[in-house]
């Protein structure tokens, strides 16, 4: 099945409302009609990277809260989801489907299980906070900026998939081109 | 020296080269199952994932009532640590506190109401049937006796249950299997009043113990560790001193085992020790004795050390030496309880040492009523023979227990006394033996899971609030009770209405604020008293040495374990694990036998010695040791379970089953009992214990030193002497120090790092165990069982190694307790000897261990000479295994900063690098350095007595750079050349000859 992916800004989707001159450089999320064809993890909920963060341009953390304080990055409780989605129910019938299933989540009191993209193993400990910090600091961005370097361009991605090795080798490149730590025990406790 | 090849080097060419060398697969992080993420419905405020919340709240494993904070971590409770808010305890916690977290996540819980059916099985049932029964017994019992027994319990709850009581008819009993009678009752006796004083150690010159184990199970042991520890430890200021530490007991405690001299009087005349003491002061005046003493001085005419001498075994020259250094040091504290106390004169024993402390003015100073201590109030043991015997004679028709387990400390007559009760209501979390015998059981919250109070003393009401979920379907018995008496509301409505009564102005913000400290603080008030006796009934309580109840020609004196106490303990490995400060012994109860007596009798340590009162009978193995006095048999309490889990059930023997169960004339029970004692031809072939050898050989691994050498060190002193390297090897250590050197130069090692170092002060160091508990705790330590325990397979990081301490004459005086545990040695032993680089020279100092690159050569634990490297053996963490240290659900309170070992892999002490790590990225979020306190390692935050330092011994400023010059530091096995990170501060005693064994 081909991928039908829209270049220039043609609205597709009916949802935005805009002005066309000061929309045109905004990215628009494409249509996605065949999700059987896309990288990534099947998820339970079809949730769009691309729209969420990259049409509507939410920063990170506001759904990965923990992740400029902990090592942990914090996926976004269904709270966060509902706050928006209570009121936006989606332009199209396969959004509106999606959505649908979030708020049947929330009324049943159930929390979709989402399948775990990025692990790492349990002999590894690795501190988020401080690789954003560090990041932010090196490339002179906002915090929000710094996920791209790992996590590849989320903002354009309609399903995550693991887009770096995550295996030692690269970690440590990275390291060692940023002329920080390469102590064994600065991970591994 | 010759480029040789080396050890890696070795091993990775025969691997590649081997024959049939099996392919080299590219697999780095093999394939993971798929793991699911279940986000929050609603976030909670106050929990970010990866980062913990600490709670207040207050620990309940004994009636001190110390203050604690918990650390939560996404909802689980994972370590509790002290709150420094508490005026007790001061943000300290001994051993038996850190094992609360045990009974919380213990897989023999109860986790629903229980009742016992037709067949006299339990069965289940629901809350709502089971309290329709209780409410239905509770109508059938009126006016038929209705007794409901708590442990101690100053609390809320208890008041709550007083009220529930008065509205059926019934009565509330308290009993704690070590009550305090002979203290209250002597303390009445000399002063007119039945209550319990706080004593001040920390501005005690001079303390003197007969039998009371203030540093392991009187009262209330923390906070007397902490202000004995800044009494007793040498403090090296203007002018250097240190209180002296004198205990008189048949044997040593572990509190016993830190005095600078023992006086081992006959058991039961300690009395007559304090009252000649007494004599000598008053008559050479040698204090400012008030002048209401003179009403004492016939009585203690009588009792001159000449005329006492014979009858204590101890010779009048010490005794008038001990009265004179006591009244000369200005600040002397005596006290008195445990083994001192069980004979029919303990009121009188302690009334003595009252005198002793009246006559030297420590009344009022170190010695303060009014604190009016919660233990002191609870029923005596003869109110508890009371309850019995109405029990017998079918005068109780319903019983609710609570927070007490009376069938185990009182076998046979209880346990016989409750078949006769109508109906018995246990609200018990674990099936103990006295809940194994209720028709009912109700399972309470544990403490960390419900609201309450409790007051350990005047001043203080330690706020108790949940800290986690409740784990099981148990329900709060306060709840319940309320329920019971047909209120509305929960125990929380209750309870906040009783505060409300006592501050009701901004109450919401005071009830904030007390949450937040875990409690509200204050000094105890001081209530002056004075001198109620003249001392007549003591020549007829002295007249004799008293004779013991029971038949036998042996003197067995049952003393209180210090971990597992009256058998609360014995439910939790890590308490089962934790080896007796004293014996060493782990998983089991042993007796201590005087090695005259065992030569006598041809006994070696291990033989099974069946001891027989007439009361009951038990065999337990011999521990043959000189830290008891040859006439005198000693057993501990706390084993010989026939219920209460898998970890304490049907293990070992119970004490408790060799002593009777008559009240003395005070009302309290005598500990100490005849027996006959026979040898069984059996024998234990090894016993639990990680003992290697108790003297230190000349080794210098525990350095002691006079009081009058410490006191003439100056900065820059080197009083130890370790053994030089020898000339043939000078060579070698030097080019090995060179190639160190260059190594230190290359990437991450060259430029500033801290180097982390630990100093412990052996003067501080009492060996009360509490850092091993907080090791395991915080770093995933598995606990492996009494089988591998004999087979020395024990995993504790850090161990409490104990050396006695001889005199001249060779007689045991004390002990010197080391904690051992990985001395991060600048020149590790351990490190060149892997062939995976898997031990290895961090750039801050430490010696690292990672986890997923060790392959199990165990070369390193070969080379260790200090033998702290531990290794998996087996598979601890595996579920379902047959060593399986965590079943659920006590895999919850694993640290999840710390991985968890699997088989085939060394582990070790790492300084809580977990911790370090922490406060590192913590610094580096808040854009400064760490600073010097900011890191406190799990052992160090732990100890009363606050004996271990952490910090960076790179940094000039810090504590641990100060103490590690002190003149007084030392390194363990220093002629090795392994430059230790540690170093340790020799002990000093107030004594004249340095001994050590």
């Amino acid at each position: 099945m081909v991928l039908i992916l829209a270049l220039p800004p043609v609205v597709l989707n009916g949802q935005q409302a805009q002005s066309a001159s000061s929309q045109t450089s905004r990215y628009q999320a494409p249509v996605i009609s065949d999700t059987g064809a896309l990288k990534g993890t099947r998820q339970p909920i079809f949730f769009r990277h691309d729209i969420h963060a990259g049409q509507d341009q939410i920063p990170c953390m506001y759904c990965h809260y923990s992740a400029a304080v902990s090592s942990e990055p914090g996926i976004p409780s269904l709270q966060t989801c509902i706050g928006c989605h209570q009121v936006i129910g989606g332009s199209t019938p396969t959004h509106q489907a999606e959505i649908k299933k979030v708020r049947d989540a929330w009324r049943e009191r159930k929390a979709p299980e989402w399948v775990r993209v990025h692990a790492l193993p349990g002999f590894v400990r690795f501190p988020h906070m401080r690789h954003i910090k560090g990041l932010s600091t090196r490339l002179g961005v906002d915090a929000n900026e710094t996920c791209t370097t790992c996590h590849g361009d989320v903002k354009h991605t309609t399903q995550i998939e693991q887009v770096s090795t995550l295996r030692m080798g690269w970690c440590v490149r990275c390291h060692m081109k940023n002329e920080v730590t390469r102590d064994c025990s600065v991970c591994h406790y | 020296m010759t480029d040789s090849i080396d050890r890696r080097r070795f091993l990775k060419v025969l691997g590649v080269t081997g024959a049939g060398a099996a392919a080299v697969s590219a697999c780095g992080i093999g394939p993971e199952p798929t793991e699911r993420l279940i986000p929050y419905l609603v976030q909670p405020e106050d929990q970010i994932p990866g980062t913990a919340t600490y709670y207040a709240t207050t620990c309940r494993e004994c009636a001190a009532g110390c203050g604690v904070r918990v650390r939560v971590r996404e909802g689980r409770a994972v370590k509790l640590e002290g709150n420094p808010d508490s005026p007790i305890n001061r943000g300290r916690l001994c051993a038996r506190g850190q094992a609360a977290i045990q009974g919380l996540y213990n897989p023999d819980r109860v986790a629903h109401p229980m009742v016992r059916n037709a067949s006299g099985t339990f069965e289940e049932i629901d809350w709502d049937g089971a309290l329709q029964r209780v409410t239905a017994k509770v109508r059938e019992a009126q006016g038929k006796g209705i007794v409901f027994l708590t442990g101690a319990e100053q609390s809320t709850f208890g008041d709550l249950v007083d009220e529930w009581m008065k509205q059926v008819g019934g009565r509330r009993l308290s009993y704690e299997a070590f009550g305090f009678e002979a203290l209250r009752a002597g303390n009445r006796l000399a002063f007119g009043t039945a209550t319990l004083p706080t004593y001040d150690f920390a501005n005690a010159k001079y303390v003197l113990s007969f039998g009371a184990d203030f540093l392991d199970t009187w009262l209330s042991p923390v906070e007397f560790q902490n202000g004995f520890s800044r009494a007793h430890a040498f403090d090296a200021g203007r002018p250097a001193s240190m209180a002296k530490f004198v205990y008189v007991a048949p044997r040593l405690s572990l509190t016993g085992m830190n005095a600078d001299e023992w006086i081992a009087a006959k058991p039961g005349t300690e009395g007559l020790l304090a009252l000649a003491m007494a004599q000598v002061i008053m008559s050479e005046h040698l204090a400012r004795v008030p002048a209401d003493a003179s009403r004492l001085v016939s009585v203690l005419a009588a009792h001159t050390p000449r005329a006492v001498a014979q009858m204590i075994g101890i010779d009048e020259t010490t005794i008038a030496r001990l009265g004179r250094e006591f009244a000369r040091s200005g600040g002397g504290l005596a006290v008195a309880g445990g083994m001192a106390t069980q004979a029919a004169n303990g009121a009188e024993v302690v009334a003595a040492v009252n005198i002793l402390n009246y006559v030297v003015g420590s009344v009022g100073t170190l010695v303060k009523f009014g604190a009016d201590l919660s233990v002191g109030a609870t029923n005596t043991f003869a109110d508890l023979t009371t309850l019995t015997s109405d029990m017998t004679d079918g005068r109780v028709a319903l019983l609710f227990v609570h927070g007490t387990n009376p069938a185990h400390s009182l076998p046979g007559a209880f346990q016989q006394a409750l078949a006769k009760v109508g109906y018995k209501v246990s609200f018990s979390s674990y099936l103990d033996e006295t809940a194994a015998s209720c028709d009912l059981i109700l399972p309470d919250h544990h403490p960390l899971e419900q609201w309450g109070d409790s007051r350990p003393r005047a001043g203080v009401i330690g706020l108790q609030q949940p800290v986690v979920q409740p784990v099981f379907g148990t329900q709060p018995t306060g709840d319940v009770i309320l329920k019971l008496s047909g209120k509305t509301g929960t125990f929380l409505d209750y309870l906040q209405a009783k505060w409300r009564a006592r501050h009701a102005a901004n109450f919401d913000q005071y009830w904030m604020d007390s949450l937040t400290k875990g409690g509200v603080y204050s000094d105890a008030p001081t209530r002056p008293v004075r001198l109620a006796t003249t001392g007549a009934t003591f020549s007829t309580a002295f007249a004799e040495v008293p004779s013991w109840g029971g038949d036998g020609d042996q003197t067995v004196v049952v003393f209180p374990h210090p971990a597992l106490h009256d058998g609360r303990g014995a439910n939790k490995p890590w308490l089962q694990e934790l080896p007796d400060p004293v014996s060493k012994i782990a998983w089991h109860s042993w007796v201590e036998v005087h090695p005259d007596t065992a030569a006598k009798w041809g006994l070696a340590t291990g033989d099974l010695l069946l001891l027989q009162s007439k009361f009951g009978g038990q065999k337990f193995p011999a521990w043959i040791t000189r830290s008891v006095r040859p006439d005198v048999l000693a057993v501990p309490t706390g084993q010989g379970h026939s219920a209460y889990g898998r970890y304490a059930k049907d293990r070992s023997a119970n004490a408790f089953e060799l002593l009777g169960g008559q009240a003395t004339v005070y009302g309290g029970r005598s500990f100490i009992v005849r027996t006959t004692a026979s040898k069984t031809g059996e024998h234990q072939r090894r016993i639990a214990t990680i003992e290697g050898n108790v003297r230190d050989l000349g080794m210098g691994t525990t350095e002691v030193l006079t009081l009058a050498r410490a006191k003439a060190l100056h900065p820059g002193d080197h009083p130890f002497h370790f053994e030089e390297t020898p000339e043939y090897a000078k060579d070698a250590v030097e080019w090995w120090a060179d190639r160190q050197r260059d190594k230190a130069e290359i990437g991450n090692y060259k430029g500033e790092q801290p180097r982390w170092g630990l100093a412990i002060d052996l003067s501080k160091c009492t060996g009360c165990s509490a850092c091993v508990t907080a090791c395991y705790a915080e770093n995933n330590i598995a606990t492996v069982g009494e089988e591998l325990t004999e087979r020395r397979r024990e995993m504790a990081w850090l161990r409490l190694e104990r050396y006695w301490r001889v005199d001249e004459h060779d007689n045991v005086q004390g002990a010197v307790s080391q904690p051992m545990l990985c001395q991060q040695c600048g020149n590790a032993p351990c490190e060149p000897v892997c062939p995976v680089y898997a031990a290895y020279h961090t750039p801050d100092g430490l010696n690292g261990q990672v986890y997923n690159r060790c392959v199990g050569t165990r070369y390193c634990s070969n080379n260790c000479p200090y033998k702290v490297r531990y290794f998996n053996w087996y598979n601890y963490a595996e579920k379902g295994g047959k060593y399986e240290a965590f079943p659920e659900p006590l895999s919850l309170l694993l640290n999840p900063d710390v991985t968890v070992r699997e088989k085939g892999v060394m582990e070790k002490c790492t300084f809580c690098v977990q911790r370090i790590r922490g406060a590192q990225n913590q610094a580096r979020l808040e854009n400064r350095n760490v600073r010097d306190g900011d890191i406190v390692t799990a052992c160090q935050q732990t100890c009363p007595s606050e004996a271990i330092v952490f910090g960076d011994l790179n940094d000039r400023n810090s504590r641990v750079f100060e103490l590690a010059g002190n003149p007084r530091g030392y390194h363990v096995l220093a002629g090795l050349n392994t430059k230790p990170a540690i170093t340790y501060l020799a002990r000093v005693v107030a004594q004249d000859t340095a001994s050590n064994g």
